[in-house]
């Protein structure tokens, strides 16, 4: 009965039940929009870092990235290669060799990272040829063509058929220079990545570096970004002398931006459901004071404390609950629209989006593994809204409410 | 007779602190039961103040109030409460039905806070219908029936825990004369059929009438109590 009551009792002003009930959906609505979108920027930022960025594990000689010298070579490189290809797990594979340098222009110059690639390997493994916005991908019979980041062309003046010089030491420690020309400009979702990597082809690198058919690095992109872990304790067991890192180990930023936002996701669902508490306390204090004589008259009539806190708990949770339906429903509606369809930021600045790592471009993702986290955070809501309006009508003395 | 109600030099202070008002002022009463009493006395005698130490809702600053030899004014606020459940029915002046509970239901809640089965209730709610002579309107919310038919229900509630006793303030207050007799109709013959004592508070004339003790109260004080010479419905045995 006291459930029966309860329900009763919110749609006895039905305008303010409907009013709370609304603002909780759209509250809910907000909330869950945000979790999604977070959803989808994250797992697009990790996509970007696998699929075009680092790979899903990478292998170094163990000395190498202390100071990217590059005499640190792979040790066996192309058996290792070979073995990797081998596992069924691996999607492909690829090596790169790579130093620190200086670009010099006529105008300027700028620490660089030369990534010397294959390119046919890496327009598969980082997508590399679709990121260029200007120019043309390697030309095989051409040598000595370098792909710069929109930044660093902007940055160093740099146009289609720019003239460069790089310099570095090789791996005897002397300093050796190559003249480049820009063949291509590339652009990313990663700004600051762009202005930091340039590549030309390995061979060419290779032979500035003097390092022959050898390299430093091999990418290594999976079937399945599950098999991480198995794929690197596999790697790290037959090739103990290598480090080998996985994703999360060589962009700890992303790991640690994902895990943050999950929290940061959670705050902001919180400070939702906290402002709208004060709409629910307003709403149950004002239902308990005009119906101070009716509840007055209950405990006259032998209702114990336990069932007037129960009955005005329910009303809170029934007032709270009328809305989550609502608001998660269109919360996946919405996300699924724009799931499918996508959701253009462009308008925020790309520039501004791709300095954080991210594209313009959002498919946010309804955060289905967080639904229960935000039903609790309602939950809870519903039952600290619930306690002061309790609290004052377990006050009320009976011999005062019936006087009203 | 046994007696059901014993109140001891009951006496109820306001303002204590400032300029005491002696709303009740060291008042005994005995209530047997099977009696049909009436508190009467003008506005502000202190009638609802008295009806309130008895039924457990206010405690007296000094005496003690029995009902059925157990002194209620030392039980806890919790214990009152169920109390209450268990032995008192209380009738009050505005009608004082849960406007979100049919007829029915506003019976029958007093029997599920008790504990009482299901079909022990039911058996009940349409045992006390028909003898408040409503059964065609147990379904019916209370801002459907009118003022007479609330407090017809208002009874059937307080009858609902089988109470030891009924206090009931000004229960014809609100009523027009036809209303206010069926009401009083149906208490009568409850009281004499069933035996169940009722108390109440009024200073409506045909209430005083059917009433087989007047206890007058003035200024806090009983200044008389005695068996009415003839009433209404004595008459109507005659």
């Amino acid at each position: 009965m006291i459930f029966i009551m309860a329900w009763r009792n919110i749609w006895r002003n039905k305008m303010r039940s409907i009013i709370i009930m609304s603002s909780i959906a759209i509250g809910l609505f907000a909330g869950i929009s945000v979790l999604a979108l977070y959803k989808g920027m994250m797992k697009s930022r990790i996509r970007n870092v696998i699929d075009s960025e680092v790979g899903h594990l990478q292998i170094h000689n163990i000395d190498f990235k202390k100071d990217y010298d590059p005499q640190f070579i792979l040790a066996n490189g192309a058996e290792v290669l070979k073995s990797v290809r081998d596992i069924p797990e691996v999607k492909l594979a690829a090596s790169r060799s790579i130093t620190m340098g200086m670009l010099a222009t006529p105008t300027g110059s700028a620490g660089v990272q030369i990534n010397g690639i294959s390119p046919d390997l890496e327009y598969q493994l980082s997508q590399l040829e679709k990121k260029i916005i200007q120019g043309k991908p390697f030309d095989p019979k051409k040598k000595n063509e370098i792909m710069v980041g929109r930044k660093l062309a902007q940055k160093m003046k740099l146009k289609l058929r720019s003239k460069l010089v790089l310099t570095f030491t090789d791996t005897s420690g002397n300093m050796v220079s190559g003249a480049f020309r820009v063949n291509a400009i590339y652009q990313s979702d990663n700004a600051p990545l762009d202005e930091k990597n340039i590549y030309v082809g390995i061979g060419e690198l290779n032979t500035l570096l003097g390092i022959q058919n050898a390299f430093h690095e091999i990418v290594i992109l999976l079937k399945r970004d599950a098999d991480v872990k198995k794929v690197q304790q596999q790697l790290q067991q037959k090739f103990p002398a290598c480090q080998i890192e996985s994703w999360k180990e060589i962009s700890p930023e992303t790991d640690l931006l994902v895990k943050t936002v999950d929290q940061y996701s959670y705050i902001i669902m919180f400070i939702i459901m906290f402002s709208l508490a004060f709409g629910i306390v307003n709403t149950m204090l004002m239902a308990i004071l005009e119906r101070t004589r009716e509840i007055g008259m209950m405990v006259a009539l032998g209702t114990n404390h336990v069932r007037i806190f129960l009955m005005i708990f329910l009303e809170t949770i029934f007032l709270t609950l009328g809305g989550m339906p609502v608001g998660l429903f269109i919360a996946w509606l919405a996300t699924a629209y724009f799931n499918k369809h996508g959701l253009d930021l462009s308008g925020m600045g790309r520039e501004m989006m791709s300095s954080f790592g991210f594209g313009t471009m959002i498919y946010p993702e309804f955060p289905t593994d967080k639904v229960i986290g935000v039903l609790l955070i309602v939950a809870g809501t519903a039952f600290v809204s619930c306690l002061l309006p309790a609290i004052k009508a377990l006050k009320l003395r009976p011999v005062e409410a019936l006087r009203r | 007779m046994n007696t059901v109600i014993d109140a001891h030099n009951v006496s109820k202070v306001y303002n204590r602190e400032t300029v005491p008002v002696y709303a009740i002022n060291n008042v005994h009463l005995h209530i047997e039961k099977g009696e049909f009493a009436a508190l009467v006395g003008p506005s502000g005698s202190g009638k609802t103040t008295l009806l309130n130490l008895i039924g457990g809702l206010d405690k007296p600053d000094t005496g003690s109030v029995f009902i059925n030899e157990l002194d209620i004014t030392k039980l806890s606020a919790n214990k009152l409460i169920d109390f209450r459940l268990k032995n008192i029915g209380f009738v009050f002046q505005s009608f004082n039905l849960i406007p979100v509970l049919t007829a029915k239901e506003n019976v029958e809640l007093i029997m599920q806070l008790q504990g009482i089965e299901k079909s022990v209730r039911d058996v009940r709610v349409q045992q006390l219908f028909r003898q408040i002579e409503m059964s065609d309107k147990m379904d019916v919310r209370p801002a459907q029936l009118s003022g007479g038919q609330q407090q017809r229900v208002a009874v059937a509630r307080a009858l609902a825990s089988r109470p030891k006793f009924v206090l009931a303030d000004e229960p014809t207050a609100n009523l027009d004369s036809k209303s206010a007799f069926n009401l009083l109709d149906i208490m009568t013959k409850l009281n004499k059929e069933e035996h169940i004592t009722f108390l109440f508070s009024t200073h409506d004339q045909r209430v005083i009438e059917r009433a087989r003790r007047i206890i007058t109260l003035v200024d806090g004080r009983i200044v008389s109590d005695t068996a009415a010479v003839s009433t209404r419905h004595e008459k109507a045995d005659v």
